[in-house]
């Protein structure tokens, strides 16, 4: 069997690299007319389309080498990613000199810096420690971010007296550094759970709810009357928002979108009710065995004050015993696997109709007179958010499919878990270098290094929560998937650091 | 019945150490100030926009129990501090088997030991000292300098490095405390406030953040301030010439940009903000008569200065409205800031012992500009400027800024800096009577690398085994007789 299947392999080998080195050509073949044309060759927006290109190229071959596991690919893929690499670096160069500071001032400049150091990393976690299959998780980020790049591109602004500083820089660069790290960490922790025979089911519920989180806030916040969705009205000719007065901004409403957004909320919805529902017999044992674990908590509570032991047998362990756990119900998880397809297309729709609709035509406002321009500039949580589900939810189907060949792929539990420590232990004494030089920045700035802004205190949890991990591993022996799930959280809590706080909580740290 | 002091200080010391409560406090440091970053804090929010978010009833609740000012919050300082007493006593009660550890250093290893030790291994010599000359070789090779262990019946070399990698988390955990205590001391005795300074005015005065003010012991005057600009307008720079003035005399003198302060007497003064302060600090304006054809001339003056026009007319600067407005015949002012500027001048005539009104721009109109003998004509208007400061004194600093280098040298030392061993020690089967040499290895940490490292060694070894001349001629024969 095995053999039969290393036979095939070079053929569809082939197709693939051919097909990747086709549209490469073809697309660097366009691109090349264009700027014969516009007469600059090496500017910065045709270095990034053609890291754009060449990381796309790469990607697709990863993902090919994820889904069928053919060596050959890995090979063409990494070069993809060393060429997409050099024309992110020229990219970068050129914004440097342009702007006559390092690309570390604005949500623009940062995405490049973080692009960057993504593929960089990408390449050092192949070459060094051999995980080949990560491309096919850090490569599809990078093009999403190099998109993002494409939506946000704003001209070099001069930086206002505030910014004007070495260890900004320091600050700005160690922070990329830290977070492409811990980006890395987490793809890792992930890829430890599945070859840790994790429950596909549980991959479900997780995807879908997060997926479900993100179009139910969109709702939530943005939905207007009528079905209309509220976006912030952008003026061309100033290159700023629009405000009505000073901190307030203008909302303009696009009509019906708010319909197609709340239904995809639902359609979302769908494959975590289903799991809920092939899980009702669970749930149902899970709520009657509470009381077992109210006593368990107490235990808890106890043991924390060292008054008992915690290997006693406990309550919950005892009602186990006696009353087993359901079997669940398969038929509810092929329709949550097929509503998860079906949610796919109508978010990859939803997107569609958000690109159309931001970056042509004026609307109305409820606030005032007349028609008012957007740009996708204004909605980058909204952009990120949409990106981010049809991600999480690709990477699921993924998982769904091919998870068979992950699992021959991926390297080993043990070999995981070390290497998920060792990317922390490059993450977090950068995390704490970069706290150091924002504090030392903000004391040459303001006369004071720590003000307790959100920001800061955001990037001091992300920090004690690395510290944990640090410390459940070193002393408590916390292998394996305990570890894993505290390298999501953190994670999770960098990601939050850097869009949410930036988004949801107001503070000094509103330049990125 | 008497209450056993002892058990319970024991008991109370052991759950303090334990890291336990350690990840307990840290996982409640997180919780809190998570809260004090979603719950609006009082010191960075106005009043109103506190009154809009929250109703009566919440805002009360929020300020009773702390939430709303949670990182000033005497339970929030009190968990901090029994984070910093955890670390103090895990530290403490980890110490001494380190330092065991790390100041007696396990040179000779015992049977038990040799045992369960991995990774290790045994190559095969034809004698003892041969076999020891060649593994100090290997290891000299590799970079160690390897030492022989003498002991009374028996011996062996051992070799390490980097014992210091052992106390790096006390570094670490050292650096954190220092970096605590600098903030409490600032938080206890530091201060910080802002300063409004006009060009040419000096002050000792500081309004600090509680609404209180501070005199300094040394007063700053503020000589020139400016600011400079990109070609969209947006501010590029903005600097003062500040000067320290101490009993009359300036002591140190220095122009500070942004993100470049002035530091006197552990007081640090930072540029903030920039602006004109409504005043004026020239006015250049071309005066001719107005009967004849005298000759025109330029006079330049400040508010309230007299400049004379010819032998028996003066003239006054007598107002300056920055910002002006007309109603009923009445001059208002506007606003501080520059917008519509209007002077207000009195010509006095010596001869007549007349003084006119003239007003500047003429369509103020309460002036009497057209029987002056005089008519005005505005060419320059200079601004004075305010510069705003940033003055805060933070005595706790240098132990922050040490506890922070000292908490990266640490962290390298935790994540990078192995401290490997090896021990070498000579072998004789009693049963055949055959030499080996056994070879061990120990890495407190990147057990993996470390393998590879061993692997080089143990080649090493062999290598070296196979140049090495053979001790004796007895020895040799041993040996090929063996073969």
């Amino acid at each position: 069997m095995a053999r039969v299947k290393a036979e095939q392999q070079p053929n569809t080998g082939r197709t693939l690299i051919v097909l990747v080195g086709l549209g490469i050509a073809f697309l660097l073949l366009m691109a090349f007319l264009n700027v014969v044309k516009g007469g600059n060759l090496l500017n910065e927006a045709n270095l990034l389309y053609a890291a754009l290109i060449f990381y796309a190229g790469g990607a697709a071959l990863y993902l090919g080498f994820g889904v069928t596991g053919t060596e050959s690919y890995v090979k063409f893929a990494s070069l993809a990613t060393w060429m997409g690499l050099i024309a992110c670096t020229g990219a970068v160069a050129h914004r440097w000199v342009e702007a006559g500071h390092p690309p570390f001032a604005s949500v623009y400049e940062m995405l490049l810096s973080f692009v960057w150091t993504l593929a960089a990393l990408t390449l050092v976690a192949e070459k060094k420690y051999g995980v080949k299959v990560i491309g096919t998780v850090t490569m599809p980020v990078a093009i999403v971010g190099v998109v993002l790049m494409q939506l946000l591109r704003t001209e070099v602004h001069p930086l206002v007296p505030a910014l004007q500083s070495t260890w900004l820089h320091v600050h700005v660069t160690l922070a990329m550094l830290a977070y492409a790290a811990c980006a890395l960490s987490f793809a890792l922790a992930m890829m430890f759970l599945i070859q840790d025979k994790m429950m596909t089911e549980t991959f479900l519920a997780v995807t879908s709810a997060s997926t479900l989180a993100i179009y139910a806030g969109i709702v939530f916040t943005r939905f207007e009357k009528w079905g209309g969705l509220n976006v912030i009205a952008w003026d061309a000719e100033q290159k700023s928002e629009v405000f009505l007065s000073r901190g307030v901004r203008l909302f303009v409403t696009i009509p019906d979108l708010g319909w197609l957004m709340a239904l995809a909320t639902l359609v979302v919805a769908v494959p975590l009710s289903s799991y809920l529902i092939s899980r009702r017999a669970k749930i149902v044992w899970y709520a009657r065995s509470l009381p077992a674990r109210w006593s368990d908590i107490y235990r808890a509570v106890l043991w924390i004050f060292g008054l008992r032991r915690k290997d006693e047998v406990s309550a919950t362990e005892a009602w186990i015993k006696i009353n087993p756990e359901p079997q669940n119900q398969e038929s509810w998880i092929l329709v949550a696997n097929r509503a998860v397809f079906v949610s796919l297309l109508l978010q990859v729709m939803a997107l569609a109709m958000f690109l159309v609709r931001t970056r042509d035509g004026h609307y109305g406002s409820l606030d005032a007179e007349g028609l008012f321009a957007t740009s996708l500039v204004t909605s980058p949580f909204i952009l990120s958010g949409l990106v981010g589900g049809i991600f999480i939810s690709l990477l699921y189907l993924l998982l769904l499919w091919r998870r068979k060949d992950l699992e021959r792929l991926l390297p080993s539990t043990d070999d995981l878990d070390r290497i998920t420590y060792k990317t922390i232990g490059i993450a977090f004494p950068l995390l704490t270098l970069m706290i150091a030089a924002g504090a030392y920045w903000a004391n040459q700035t303001w006369g004071s290094y720590w003000s307790w802004d959100p920001k800061e205190t955001w990037a001091a949890i992300t920090w004690a929560v690395y510290a944990l991990y640090v410390h459940a591993r070193v002393t408590r022996g916390w292998r394996g998937r305990k570890a894993a799930y505290l390298a999501i959280a953190g994670f999770t809590v960098v990601m939050f650091t850097f869009f949410g706080v930036t988004y949801l909580l107001p503070g000094l740290h509103a330049y990125a | 019945m008497a209450v056993d002091f002892g058990a319970v200080a024991r008991k109370t010391w052991q759950t303090l150490a334990s890291i336990k409560t350690g990840v307990v406090l840290l996982i409640l440091v997180v919780i809190f100030s998570a809260a004090g970053t979603i719950v609006l804090q009082r010191p960075i929010t106005e009043p109103d926009e506190m009154q809009n978010a929250y109703s009566p009833q919440a805002i009360r609740f929020l300020d009773a129990v702390g939430l709303t000012d949670v990182f000033h919050a005497w339970w929030f300082l009190g968990l901090m501090l029994l984070v910093s007493c955890s670390i103090i006593a895990a530290s403490i009660d980890r110490f001494p088997n380190s330092w065991r550890y790390f100041s007696r250093p396990y040179k000779y290893p015992d049977e038990s030991f040799r045992r369960v030790l991995h990774p290790q291994k045994q190559v095969a010599i034809a004698d003892e000292e041969g076999g020891l000359v060649a593994a100090e070789r290997a290891l000299h090779s590799l970079g160690f300098k390897p030492e022989r262990v003498v002991r009374a019946d028996h011996f062996a070399i051992f070799a390490e490095r980097h014992r210091i990698s052992e106390m790096a988390v006390y570094i670490v955990h050292a650096s954190l405390l220092l970096i605590f205590f600098g903030a409490i001391v600032d938080g206890i005795w530091g201060w910080r406030g802002t300063l409004q300074l006009n060009e040419g005015e000096t002050t000792a005065t500081v309004d600090l953040r509680n609404g209180t003010t501070r005199v300094l012991p040394f007063a700053i005057r503020c000589d020139e301030a400016g600011q400079e600009n990109y070609k969209d307008g947006t501010p590029k720079k903005w600097w003062s010439k500040l000067a320290v003035v101490q009993n009359g005399q300036d002591v140190e003198n220095k122009e500070i940009v942004v993100n470049d302060p002035l530091l006197y007497g552990g007081v640090r003064f930072y540029q903030s903000s920039f602006g004109t302060n409504g005043k004026v600090e020239k006015l250049v304006m071309e005066a001719s008569p107005t009967a004849g054809s005298g000759e025109k001339r330029q006079i330049a003056f400040a508010l309230n200065e007299t400049a004379a026009l010819d032998a028996g007319t003066t003239v006054r600067f007598a107002e300056f409205i920055p910002d002006y407005a007309v109603r009923d015949g009445q001059v208002y002012r506007r606003s501080n800031q520059l917008g519509s500027p209007a002077v207000h001048l009195v010509v006095t005539s010596m001869s007549s012992g007349r003084s006119f009104d003239v007003w500047l721009p003429a369509s103020v109109g309460a002036g009497e500009n057209a029987q002056a003998p005089y008519q005005f004509d505005p060419k320059d208007l200079r601004m004075g400027h305010f510069t705003g400061l940033q003055v805060s004194h933070e005595p706790g600093q240098w132990a922050v800024w040490s506890g922070v280098v000292l908490l990266g040298l640490g962290l390298a030392f935790v994540f990078y800096v192995v401290h490997a061993r090896f021990w070498v020690v000579p072998i004789r089967d009693a049963r055949t009577a055959k030499h080996s040499l056994w070879i061990g290895g120990s890495a407190n940490r990147n057990r993996d690398a470390f393998g590879q490292r061993f692997n080089d060694l143990v080649a090493l070894v062999e290598t070296e085994l196979k140049s090495i001349p053979m001790t004796s001629p007895r020895e040799k024969v041993a040996s090929v007789a063996g073969r």
